[in-house]
């Protein structure tokens, strides 16, 4: 009877460890990175092996699961410059060039470690189903497979704090399970308005021995935009939402 | 002389290159920050001002090989002997400044032109644009002053672009001189297959001291794009009409196929297209006719970071292979004639007809243009090798420009350029003024 009473106590204590469901946690890990529509600054700083760095000041706005854009403030020769990603399509804007250009999710309009859909990020939720999720100690490991083809990478790895319920690591998987890229979340921070998320994510990659990319984030906020926004006609025009 | 297949040479000095890319290399040693501090992020950055002032710098040294035996040669320097090579110094100043207050933005582009060469010194400032926007909800954009289009999805050429000037597919990122105008953007954005609509009305004045390089004076034209993404696919549809030129329809599309691949393409349909030509005699013809031109293109990314982009360009408003022959026998002809008199006449008069008609960038009807960048080879951070190709299908000549561009240091471009150019005898590139060209860049951006 009491090993009866035990096993029943065990599969009940067990039992939330197999019921965790995947997409839930996945849409739950979106929500505590971002609000669902906010703007947002960041940095973007490249580092090369010997020290050396080249940083980019950006701002951007997001709406939904699959409308992000953003605008190079700095330094001087990208001023101006803005991209958007609405689903799978992404375009550059290039004030010199004088109208927005398709590119690539696999491009990179900044150099370094980061490729545009780093720096376009939608929700993970949005691109990828979740295959199945590990608890790991104080984490869970979320295995995430793209949804489409066009998508950046094939698999994700993705850690998550129990807890918080953020990611800690990220690991960018192509169909063969070979490591594209490692993304660190760091630095948690209150960036009030309920929104406390890693203000600090680094990506290293062993595509690039040595050379290490950072992405610093600031004044994060909610915000609501009309999707027009979210346009490749606003494109020249996304300063006006500063 | 009669058409001998042959490859022009290659007479620029590589010692020179050579000693340019060692003077590089020396600048950005010198000027990177090596070892620098832990990153940190200033959020003074983020604040907007009122007003914007950029712009850029540029110095340019340019070293042409000539081909004297070129019948554009012979048109430009039939009364003068500038040796094998020429130089040229070039220095620009591209200001540009912006005031926005509330739902008003004033932007302004201006651009100054420095030029040494053999002809001496030439210097010129353009305001390439300068307009006023307003800007009443994030749906309506209304726009009135100089302005750029820039129609059309291509990278080298744009068919469709009614209302901008040629692009130089040789440099096809270069900015470009608007037209005055006015103009509307309204966008609508929607669930479902189609994402966006978005509608811009133009007006184009064409009068006395107004866009006098446009078309036909005292006219008021009228043009439209009508945009759509539908199926995560970009569509225009453009009309130009009015009298300054005669109406013209186009569409152009462009789509990412995968991660890594997008195709485009472009059509016009010009009705009543006029085109002046020459036979080798010297005779005048005007002919009239419904051009078609078009274009198709792919921008393709390997997973070595290699991209390719390759397109085909039909011009129907070009020159057949016939009349270009003619013209460049025309030159011969005047060239002939002012050897043997001294009377430079007909050259005078190739003049007038090589001036946005022949002179124009590629003259001909059809093209393929391919350019091979490879992102940081060697691992290079910021380093990008590339070759430019174009090629007249028509007559089988073409130029071909490797670069080599460093954007490492904040703010600075450094861009070392060549071309070599090849071609048979009255053809397109085999005719240039030039065998080779080798041109290095500094370019600073404040």
């Amino acid at each position: 009877m009491s090993k009866t009473l035990a096993f029943i106590i065990a599969l009940m204590i067990a039992l939330p460890a197999y019921a965790i469901d995947g997409t839930a946690l996945l849409k739950q890990v979106d929500r505590n990175l971002n609000p669902e529509s906010y703007e947002s600054y960041r940095k973007l700083i490249n580092v090369e092996p010997d020290g050396r760095k080249k940083e980019y000041t950006l701002f951007s706005v997001k709406k939904g699961v699959d409308k992000v854009a953003s605008l190079f403030l700095a330094p001087a020769s990208e001023k101006g410059r803005s991209t958007l990603r609405l689903g799978d399509n992404m375009w550059l804007y290039i004030p010199n060039v004088g109208k927005p250009i398709r590119i690539t999710s696999l491009q990179s309009v900044v150099g370094g470690v980061f490729n545009n859909a780093d720096i376009l990020q939608l929700d993970y939720a949005a691109e990828y189903d979740v295959e199945k999720v590990e608890e790991k100690g104080a984490e869970y490991l979320l295995y995430l497979k793209a949804k489409t083809k066009t998508v950046a990478y094939d698999r994700l790895k993705i850690w998550a704090d129990k807890g918080k319920k953020l990611p800690t690591k990220i690991e960018c998987l192509t169909g063969a399970n070979m490591l594209i890229k490692t993304i660190y979340f760091k630095e948690v921070k209150d960036f009030g308005g309920g929104i406390t998320r890693p203000s600090v994510i680094e990506t290293d990659s062993p595509l690039y021995k040595g050379y290490k990319s950072v992405m610093i984030f600031a004044k994060l906020k909610k915000r609501d935009f009309k999707d027009e926004v979210f346009t490749l006609t606003f494109m020249p025009n996304l300063e006006s939402l500063r | 002389m009669t058409d001998i297949k042959r490859l022009k040479t290659i007479s620029c000095s590589f010692p020179v290159l050579l000693s340019v890319v060692c003077i590089l290399y020396s600048v950005v040693c010198i000027l990177s920050p090596a070892n620098a501090e832990e990153y940190s992020f200033d959020i003074t950055e983020t604040e907007k001002k009122l007003y914007h002032i950029g712009g850029y710098a540029e110095l340019k040294p340019v070293l042409f090989g000539l081909d004297k035996n070129a019948a554009l040669y012979k048109l430009k320097f039939y009364n003068c002997d500038e040796g094998a090579t020429i130089q040229e110094y070039n220095a620009t100043l591209q200001l540009e400044g912006s005031l926005e207050k509330g739902i008003a933005r004033l932007f302004v582009r201006t651009n100054t032109d420095y030029k040494k060469s053999y002809l001496g010194v030439d210097q010129k400032t353009i305001i390439y644009e300068g307009f006023l926007s307003l800007k009443p909800s994030s749906s309506l954009t209304i726009d009135m002053g100089k302005k750029t289009l820039k129609w059309g999805k291509g990278y080298a050429w744009n068919p469709v672009a009614f209302i901008d000037r040629p692009k130089d597919p040789d440099d096809p990122e270069l900015s470009l001189e608007g037209f005055i105008i006015a103009s509307a953007d309204y966008i609508k954005s929607f669930q479902g297959p189609l994402k966006t609509v978005s509608f811009t009305p133009v007006l184009v004045p064409v009068y006395k001291h107004v866009n006098v390089t446009f078309g036909e004076f005292n006219k008021l034209n009228f043009a439209a794009k009508l945009y759509l993404l539908l199926y995560d696919t970009d569509i225009d549809f453009i009309i130009l009409t009015g009298g300054s030129k005669t109406t013209r329809y186009g569409v152009d599309f462009s789509r990412n196929i995968s991660t890594n691949l997008e195709i485009h393409g472009e059509f016009a349909f010009i009705n009543d297209y006029k085109t002046n030509f020459i036979d080798s005699n010297g005779n005048n013809f005007e002919k009239k006719y419904d051009a078609k031109s078009y274009l198709i293109g792919i921008r393709y990314l390997t997973e070595k970071e290699a991209t390719f982009i390759l397109e085909y360009y039909r011009n129907g408003t070009g020159f057949t292979y016939g009349e270009m022959k003619d013209y460049f026998s025309f030159i011969n002809k005047g060239y002939d004639s002012y050897i043997s008199t001294g009377s430079d006449t007909l050259l005078k008069k190739a003049v007038t007809v090589t001036e946005g008609n022949y002179g124009r960038p590629n003259p001909k009807r059809d093209y393929i243009y391919l350019r091979v960048s490879q992102k940081e080879p060697f691992d290079i951070l910021y380093f990008t090798p590339s070759i430019t190709g174009i090629l007249n299908i028509d007559d089988r000549s073409f130029s071909l420009s490797p670069e080599l561009l460093y954007t490492g240091i904040t703010n600075l471009e450094l861009r070392l350029k060549t071309a070599f150019i090849a071609g048979e005898r009255k053809s397109e590139y085999g005719e240039k003024q030039n065998d080779c060209r080798a041109e290095l860049r500094i370019r600073y951006y404040f």
